[in-house]
């Protein structure tokens, strides 16, 4: 099962049924989480959200708990969430996507996709990950071709992801398969 | 009868009645035997009588009328800060009893009326719009919100004749989801056109618009959509309105069902195009009519996104009562179908005093000079008919 924690997003929903295709799916609010159940998921997913990660301890505390006992995926807020508990800084860019289709790259041999491919995103983030980022195991894997930021990055170790862009929006091309990709992982 | 002779008689009979706009010509519903006013204490009980599984079907077997901005807020557990209020319902049905058809030319003579009209007046002038419309930008920027509405009011003294207003309206603008509700105390004119919900059996779907043009000779419907696509603040603003109203279907929808039907389409009417999409989804089994509108309402391309972050911003910064303003006005029949609209450029004209709202949006792109004059189009329109 999958258990998916909603920051009050508008898109959470369509996270939801994307994930539905292929598992079961519990969603509840960040702030009214049912424990026992969050327990028996196999995966925990962050959902976006308004606001920036300092505004949810309550999620943070989730994540590090759960951090290597089970899979967790954050999308965009919750990208930046596991990357701010992983001790990043996340900053306000300079241009805002907002409801923005743009075209990211996998840069890393370590991804589980393949090197050098091209993606079609649909972007709702205000906010960015600051770099120079470093945490153990953790790679930075897809980024905007044209901006350069971060736009996905995997710990294959403890089985973390996260997508700064929305894998469930329309405006990405071929989102399910990017899902699907990383639930078998 | 005919159709002016039926506006002619029914006004003048002094009863309360409703029409609303079909996709043939008009409704009309009147001789109600019940009415309802909503209040946070009753909405969920009026919401489940509507629940029944009947069988056989009357056409008047319905219930019609709105549900305010408020109502929708609270329907949602959302609480508004203490308002400036006229104190009007928050929500009013109706049940009809009789149901005529009208055709879509609406003709009709109005009463010679001493006519007292006042000057409106603006809620919000150009300085205090500025400083607000910043604030929201900065909340953009901190990611708090991705777009978010400023809505400015209108207000003067006038007592009018709805119909004729509502007539006269039908003329310069048929919009899709128009109507009027006469009573006693109030009336309501409005000219939306935007579809929040349409059920008929566990299909529902919904149709946000998101981008307006006004026609001129040099425009074609062809001509509007190249317009559309090219600029990418309102592709941009398109979007999000698509992802969050697939959004709030998913959450009452089969997983998979939810599919966009119509991608960003121009629709023509008599003096705009509309850039438009339409979303479909299947109902899953065990929901019920509570669920179809605590999803859906308050209409998400009116408020912003996400909705309850920007639900709260707005709600901390608006000083009066929005009233019916991006309520929803439509029909729950008693086998549970439904159609909902957006009270979007409407009058309220209640006590003698009509007011008209409306809205832009801020994005992070927009600019102040150019929403507040767009909100001043907006209602000018209506304002229009008062001359």
């Amino acid at each position: 099962m999958i258990y998916v924690i909603d920051h009050k997003d508008s898109f959470t929903h369509n996270v939801v049924h994307q994930l539905s295709l292929f598992d079961r799916v519990e969603c509840a609010n960040f702030d009214e989480i049912n424990y026992s159940k969050l327990k028996k998921a196999s995966t925990i997913v962050l959902s976006p959200g308004p606001g920036a990660p300092k505004d949810y301890p309550k999620t943070n505390k989730i994540y590090k708990e759960f951090k290597g006992k089970k899979k967790i995926i954050g999308i965009c807020l919750g990208f930046q969430q596991i990357l701010y508990a992983e001790g990043a800084k996340i900053i306000r860019q300079k241009k805002i996507y907002h409801g923005f289709q743009s075209q990211i790259q996998v840069i890393s041999r370590n991804s589980i996709f393949k090197n050098n491919l091209k993606f079609k995103v649909g972007r709702y983030h205000s906010l960015k990950l600051k770099e120079p980022f470093y945490a153990e195991n953790f790679d930075i894997t897809m980024r905007c071709v044209i901006s350069g930021s971060a736009m996905s990055f995997e710990n294959k170790i403890d089985k973390i992801y996260g997508f700064q862009f929305h894998p469930e929006s329309f405006l990405t091309i071929n989102g399910n398969l990017l899902i699907k990709k990383i639930i078998s992982a | 009868m005919k159709t002016n002779n039926i506006l002619k008689e029914i006004n003048t009979s002094g009863k309360p009645y409703v029409i609303y706009k079909t996709p043939k010509g008009f409704d009309l519903f009147t001789n109600f035997s019940k009415k309802i006013i909503l209040s946070r204490n009753n909405i969920v009980n009026f919401l489940k009588k509507n629940n029944s599984n009947k069988k056989k079907l009357k056409k008047t077997d319905l219930h019609i009328g709105f549900f305010g901005y408020e109502l929708l807020n609270n329907l949602i557990n959302i609480n508004l800060p203490k308002q400036k209020s006229n104190n009007f319902p928050k929500g009013i049905f109706y049940k009809p009893e009789t149901l005529i058809s009208l055709n879509k030319n609406l003709l009709y003579q109005p009463q010679i009326t001493e006519r007292k009209i006042s000057k409106f007046k603006i809620n919000i002038n150009k300085k205090i719009y500025t400083r607000i419309f910043d604030k929201f930008k900065e909340k953009i920027k901190e990611g708090e919100t991705y777009q978010i509405k400023i809505c400015t009011k209108y207000k003067n003294q006038s007592k009018i004749d709805p119909l004729d207003f509502f007539c006269r309206l039908t003329k310069s603008n048929l919009a899709p989801e128009a109507f009027l509700i006469k009573d006693k105390d109030y009336s309501i004119i409005s000219c939306s056109p935007e579809t929040l919900i349409l059920k008929k059996g566990r299909s529902i779907s919904t149709k946000p618009i998101a981008g307006t043009l006004k026609k001129n000779k040099l425009l074609n419907k062809k001509k509007a959509l190249e317009y559309f696509k090219k600029n990418i603040k309102e592709t941009k603003e398109h979007n999000m309105i698509v992802d969050m109203e697939r959004n709030d279907l998913s959450r009452i929808c089969v997983p998979g069902s939810v599919k966009i039907e119509k991608e960003k389409k121009v629709e023509e009417y008599k003096d705009l195009f509309h850039y438009v999409s339409l979303i479909k989804g299947k109902l899953k089994n065990n929901i019920k009519t509570i669920d179809i509108m605590k999803s859906m309402m308050p209409g998400g391309s009116v408020i912003g996104c996400p909705k309850i972050s920007t639900l709260d911003l707005l709600n901390n910064q608006e000083k009066e009562n929005r009233n019916i303003y991006t309520g929803s006005f439509g029909y729950i029949k008693f086998n549970g179908d439904m159609r909902f609209n957006i009270i979007i450029r409407s009058i309220l004209n209640y006590k003698d005093i009509s007011e008209i709202s409306v809205a832009s949006g801020v994005v992070i792109d927009s600019n102040s000079n150019h929403e507040f004059n767009e909100n001043f189009i907006k209602a000018k329109a209506l304002i229009d008919l008062y001359k």
